[in-house]
C-alpha cells in the first residue's frame, strides 16, 4: 500500500503558499518546509512497560527560510493558522527584525551567500509499506514484546531483564517555494532487543536491532533475535579485557558501518569544508584507502531509514560515490554549502526536526562488497580479532583521528576462532591508514538504522550505514 | 494550550492525566569566524498528555499509562480522538499499581521572563571579546538563548509554573604552526550568559590547541594515573549519580543499597553527592521535576554510603520513597587534598577526549586521547592519541578529588579527579 500523504498538510498548504507569497514581498528568497509525522514507541521489559506516541521523528510544524541583503535567516513556528498567513508572516517579520536591531547594535559581519535556485519542481510522493503505524494492533504488539521479554529471561542463565522496544514513524513533509511543490510521505521503523545479564556483580547487556523504510511488520523480526542476544549478554559476563596493541582484524557489517559512518562520513560532509574543519577538503582525488574500497551515501542508493525522495530543502535525493577504488572522490552537501563551495547538493541537507537550522548530514553510508566468504577472511587471520557489535562512535573530520568503542571481539588463532572473547575495545587510529589497510571484503553487506547520529554533541537525525566483513589492520585497547 | 483540553481529560473516564505545556521562545545565532551564517527564531509549544488507567487481574493491581504530544493547533475533535486512543492503549501497559504527585508545599513564585535579547547580546560580546592570535582563534560558534515556560497540571491538583533561560554556546577552535592546524570542540551550557566564564574557557581551550600543536603521540604507557580536569570529569561522578537512580535500582541494573557503600574502601577520597533545588546560572534550575514534584536539596551519597534514591514517581514508589523527584542540579563535596597536591608524581591529565565514556550500569570507562599533559615529577609532555580504558567498580574505592570544585552548568564537582592505575593505550 501506499503510505497516504497528511491530509493536514494538504489542507494548510494554500496557507502556507499565501505565506511565502507574502513574505516574498520582503525577502528575495522564501521557502517553508511543514511537517506532520506520527508514529508510536512500545517498550516491554520484566519490571517496566511503556507506550507513547514519540519518536525521534514525530512532529508537527513549520520553518521559514528568507534571505535579504545576502544572510539567511530562519523562523520555526507551530501555530499556523491557514486562514490566517498575514499574522504569521507579520510575526516572522517582528521577530526577525527584533534580531537584525541585536545584529546592528552589536556590529555583528554577515557571511554573504548567494540567492538559491529556485527552478519549478512538482512532486508528490507516497512511498510502499505493508503497513501503517496508525493502523497498528499495539495490544498484539505489547502482548507478542512481552513473550519476547519472558523468553529472553528464560532462556539466559543469568539473565535478569530483557528490554524489547519498537518504534514506528509515518514521516510526511511539505516543501514549498513560489517554484517548488514536494509533499512526501514514507513509513520506517527501528526496534531493539536487550538482554540484561548480571554475574558476581558485573552487568553486561547484548542487544540486537532490526531498522528499515517498513512498517511495523518489521518487529516480528526481533523475535528470531532473542536467541542470539541472550548469547551475547552470557559471553560478555566472561568476556576478558583486551590487551591494547595493533591486530589484524574482521569487521562485522555493523562495525564497517560505524567506521564509514564515525571514522570517514562525518569528514566529507561539506559544510565542513566552507568552516575549513574537515581534511577532506584536502584529499579529493587523492587515495584514502586500498583499491578495494568503494563507498556510497545518499537517501537513494539503499531502502532504509534515511531513504527519502527529497531532504529538508527540497533538494531530491542522490547516490553519492565518495570513495571509488580507494580514491576519495567527493562529498555530500546541503544547499547553502553548496552554493558557497561552487558545487551542486547532493540532497543531504537535513534538520532534527522543524525546530533546528539544516546541515549537511549523512544518509545512507555503505561500504561496496566484495568477492570473500568470511570462512576465508578468518583462515587469512594468523592472530587476530573478529569485531562485532557497535557501541558508540565519534567523529574527527579535522584529523581524520577515529574513536569506536566496539561491543567484543572474538580471538583468531592460526585461522580459527578459538572462544575466546575480549571486551569492551576502543578501536583508534588514521582514517587513511585503516582505509588503506583493507585487504579483503566479504560478497555480502548488511545495513543498520536503529539509533541516530549527532553533530558534535547535538542535531539528532536519522541515519544508516553500514557494508560487508572487512579485514583490516586496526590499534585496539 | 486550549482550555477544552483539559475540559476533555476531566470528562474522560481516565483515572489520572497529566498535562506538560512548554513554550519556548530561542534565539539562535551561527557564526563562522565571526561573520553571522544564519540567524533563527524558534517560536514554538510543546503539549504532552499522559492518561492512566487503573485495573487488576485476579489480585493484581495496575496503572498503566499513554502520552503523546498533541499539536498547539489541534481541534477539539483531534484532542478527543487522541484522547480516546490514549485510554484504549493504557489499559496495555501492566505497570504495578502507584499514584500520582499530590500538590506539595507552597507553589513556589514564578521567575522573571528572560530577556533574550539582552542574553543573546552578552554572547555576541563575550565572544568578540575573546583573545586570538595568529596562532589560535575561533573557526566557528553557535549561540541559542531559550525562554521556556513551562506549566504541569494534574488530575491531582498539581497546577505549577516555571519560567526560566537557557541557554548555549558551540565553540570550535583552531591552533596552527607551520602549516599543521588542528581543532578543539566545546559545548557549554548554563542559564543565561556567564560572559566571563565562557570567555576564560574559551580562552583556555586556545591555549590548549597551541599545546597541541607541540604534542607527540602518547606513549604506551601500561598501568598509569589520570587526571581529570574539565567537564568530561562529570561522566565519572554520573557513574554514581546514575546508580542511585530508582529505576536502575529496581530494575536490578544498580546494586546500590541505602545504608552501603557505593564502591569499596580502598583509601580513596570519601563521596557525597548533594541534589541541590539551585545553582548559580544553571539551565537546570526549574522549581519543579518533569513530572510536577517540587525540587529540593537532598544528599543522595554521604561519605561514599548510599542515603537516598531519587526518580521518577512511578518506579521511586515502588522502591518505597513517597516524596522523591529527579533532581536538575548537583553538588559534589571537594576531597582532602588539593588540586595541586593530586598533581603530583607520575600521571596523565587528559583535557581533550575524542568522547569520554563511562558505563553506568557496568561501569566501564572508555575514551580516545586528542591531548593530554603526561607529568613525571617535574618533567611534562604534551601527547595525543591513544585511549584510557578501565572500570569504576575497580577503580571508584581509590579515587582521589581536590577541595576545589569547578561548576559545569548544573554540576558542581571536584576541579581535579584522579584515578589511579588505569590502562594507557599509546599512540605510537
Amino acid at each position: 500500500m501506499k503510505a497516504a500523504f497528511s491530509s493536514y498538510l494538504d489542507g494548510i498548504a494554500p496557507g502556507l503558499k499565501k505565506l511565502v507569497e507574502l513574505l516574498g514581498e520582503d525577502f528575495d528568497y522564501v521557502s517553508v518546509l511543514s511537517t506532520d509525522s506520527v508514529g508510536f514507541s512500545v517498550a516491554i521489559s520484566q519490571r517496566a512497560k511503556s507506550v507513547n506516541h514519540s519518536t525521534m521523528m514525530t512532529e508537527r510544524g513549520s520553518v521559514l527560510r528568507v534571505r535579504r541583503g545576502g544572510l539567511y535567516s530562519e523562523y520555526a513556528f507551530d501555530r499556523f493558522d491557514p486562514a490566517r498567513p498575514e499574522k504569521t508572516a507579520e510575526e516572522a517579520r517582528r521577530a526577525l527584525n527584533e534580531q537584525f536591531a541585536l545584529l546592528e547594535e552589536t556590529a555583528s559581519a554577515v557571511y554573504e551567500t548567494a540567492v538559491l535556485p529556485d527552478e519549478p519542481c512538482e512532486l508528490r510522493a507516497e512511498m510502499e509499506t505493508a503497513q501503517l503505524p496508525e493502523d497498528c494492533d499495539l495490544g498484539a504488539l505489547v502482548d507478542s514484546f512481552s513473550d519476547m521479554s519472558a523468553r529472553g529471561v528464560k532462556l539466559g542463565e543469568h539473565a535478569i531483564d530483557c528490554h524489547v522496544r519498537g518504534q514506528s514513524t509515518h514521516v510526511c513533509k511539505l516543501f514549498l517555494t513560489v517554484n517548488r511543490d514536494m509533499r512526501q510521505s514514507y513509513v520506517y521503523s527501528e526496534g531493539m532487543c536487550a538482554v540484561i545479564a548480571m554475574k558476581d556483580g558485573a552487568v553486561k547487556f547484548g542487544y540486537e536491532s532490526v531498522s528499515g523504510r517498513e512498517g511495523p511488520e518489521i518487529f516480528e523480526k526481533l523475535g528470531e533475535k532473542v536467541e542470539k542476544v541472550v548469547g551475547i549478554a552470557e559471553e560478555l559476563l566472561t568476556a576478558e579485557r583486551m590487551e591494547p596493541g595493533e591486530y589484524e582484524v574482521i569487521v562485522s557489517p555493523e562495525v564497517s558501518g560505524l567506521i564509514a559512518h564515525e571514522a570517514f562520513g562525518h569528514g566529507v560532509e561539506m559544510d565542513m569544508f566552507v568552516k575549513n574543519r574537515a581534511l577532506g577538503a584536502q584529499y579529493i582525488g587523492k587515495r584514502v584507502g586500498s583499491d578495494l574500497v568503494t563507498m556510497h551515501e545518499g537517501a537513494k542508493p539503499e531502502i532504509q531509514v534515511a531513504s527519502y525522495a527529497f531532504d529538508d530543502e527540497g533538494t531530491l535525493a542522490h547516490d553519492t560515490v565518495e570513495i571509488r577504488n580507494g580514491i576519495l572522490k567527493t562529498g555530500v552537501c546541503d544547499a547553502l554549502s553548496a552554493l558557497r563551495l561552487g558545487v551542486e547538493p547532493t540532497g543531504n541537507g537535513k534538520r532534527e526536526n522543524f525546530e533546528h537550522k539544516a546541515y549537511t548530514r549523512m544518509t545512507n553510508t555503505v561500504f561496496e562488497s566484495g568477492e570473500s566468504t568470511l570462512e576465508e577472511m578468518i583462515a587469512a587471520v594468523p592472530y587476530g580479532f573478529l569485531l562485532a557489535g557497535m557501541q558508540s562512535g565519534m567523529e574527527d573530520p579535522k584529523h581524520w583521528g577515529i574513536q569506536c568503542i566496539i561491543d567484543r571481539g572474538y580471538e583468531i588463532r592460526d585461522g580459527k576462532l578459538t572462544g575466546k572473547v575480549v571486551s569492551p575495545i576502543v578501536m583508534t587510529g588514521y582514517v587513511p591508514e585503516l582505509l588503506g589497510s583493507i585487504s579483503m571484503l566479504s560478497r555480502d553487506h548488511e545495513l543498520f538504522g536503529s539509533g541516530g547520529c549527532g553533530k558534535g554533541h547535538k542535531e539528532w537525525v536519522k541515519v544508516s550505514d553500514g557494508g560487508p566483513y572487512m579485514k583490516a589492520k586496526a590499534r585496539l585497547g | 494550550m486550549e482550555n477544552f483540553i483539559l475540559d476533555l481529560l476531566r470528562a474522560s473516564g481516565a483515572d489520572g492525566w497529566t498535562v506538560s505545556d512548554e513554550v519556548r521562545r530561542g534565539w539562535e545565532f551561527y557564526f563562522i569566524r565571526h561573520a553571522l551564517d544564519q540567524n533563527r527564531v524558534r517560536d514554538v509549544e510543546h503539549i504532552t498528555l499522559t492518561v492512566y488507567k487503573k485495573f487488576c487481574e485476579g489480585d493484581a493491581e495496575f496503572l498503566g499509562s499513554a502520552s503523546a504530544r498533541i499539536a498547539p493547533t489541534a481541534s477539539r475533535e483531534e484532542a478527543e480522538r487522541l484522547i480516546s486512543r490514549l485510554l484504549s492503549e493504557a489499559v496495555l501497559i501492566r505497570n504495578p499499581l502507584y499514584t500520582l504527585h499530590e500538590p506539595r508545599g507552597e507553589a513556589v513564585p514564578v521567575g522573571e521572563t528572560p530577556d533574550l535579547r539582552a542574553i543573546s547580546g552578552d554572547f555576541l560580546r563575550a565572544m568578540r571579546s575573546v583573545e586570538e592570535s595568529a596562532e589560535a582563534d575561533v573557526n566557528s560558534y553557535e549561540i541559542f538563548a531559550d525562554c521556556v515556560t513551562r506549566r504541569f497540571i494534574s488530575s491531582t491538583g498539581v497546577d505549577v509554573t516555571d519560567v526560566y533561560p537557557v541557554s548555549m554556546a558551540e565553540v570550535v577552535v583552531n591552533a596552527r604552526r607551520e602549516g599543521h592546524e588542528i581543532e578543539l570542540y566545546r559545548m557549554y551550557r548554563s542559564g543565561s550568559c556567564d560572559a566571563a566564564a565562557l570567555k576564560a574557557n574559551v580562552e583556555e581551550t586556545l591555549r590548549f590547541g597551541r599545546d597541541k600543536l607541540r604534542a607527540e603521540k602518547t606513549p604506551a604507557l601500561g598501568r598509569c594515573d589520570v587526571v581529570l580536569s574539565t567537564g568530561d570529569a562529570r561522566q565519572i561522578y554520573d557513574y554514581f549519580i546514575d546508580r542511585m537512580a530508582a529505576g536502575m535500582v529496581y530494575q536490578h541494573i544498580s546494586d546500590c543499597e541505602i545504608g552501603k557503600r557505593v564502591c569499596e574502601d580502598a583509601g580513596g577520597d570519601p563521596l557525597t553527592v548533594r541534589a541541590k533545588r539551585r545553582l548559580e546560572n544553571s539551565s537546570k534550575n526549574g522549581a519543579y521535576d518533569d513530572e510536577g514534584a517540587p525540587v529540593r536539596d537532598m544528599t543522595i551519597i554521604e561519605n561514599s554510603v548510599a542515603k537516598r534514591f531519587f526518580g521518577s514517581r512511578m518506579f521511586s514508589q515502588y522502591l518505597g520513597l513517597q516524596d522523591s523527584f529527579m533532581p536538575g542540579n548537583i553538588a559534589v563535596d571537594g576531597g582532602s587534598a588539593s588540586a595541586a597536591e593530586l598533581r603530583t608524581g607520575r600521571f596523565l591529565e587528559v583535557v581533550e577526549f575524542s568522547d569520554f565514556q563511562v558505563d553506568s550500569s557496568c561501569g566501564d570507562i572508555a575514551g580516545e586521547i586528542r591531548l593530554g599533559y603526561l607529568h613525571d615529577g617535574d618533567a611534562v609532555t604534551v601527547v595525543e592519541g591513544g585511549s584510557v580504558s578501565g572500570t569504576m567498580r575497580e577503580l571508584a574505592g581509590a579515587m582521589r578529588f581536590s577541595k576545589e570544585r569547578k561548576q559545569y552548568d548544573n554540576y558542581l564537582i571536584p576541579a581535579v579527579t584522579r584515578l589511579g592505575g588505569m590502562s594507557i593505550t599509546g599512540a605510537e
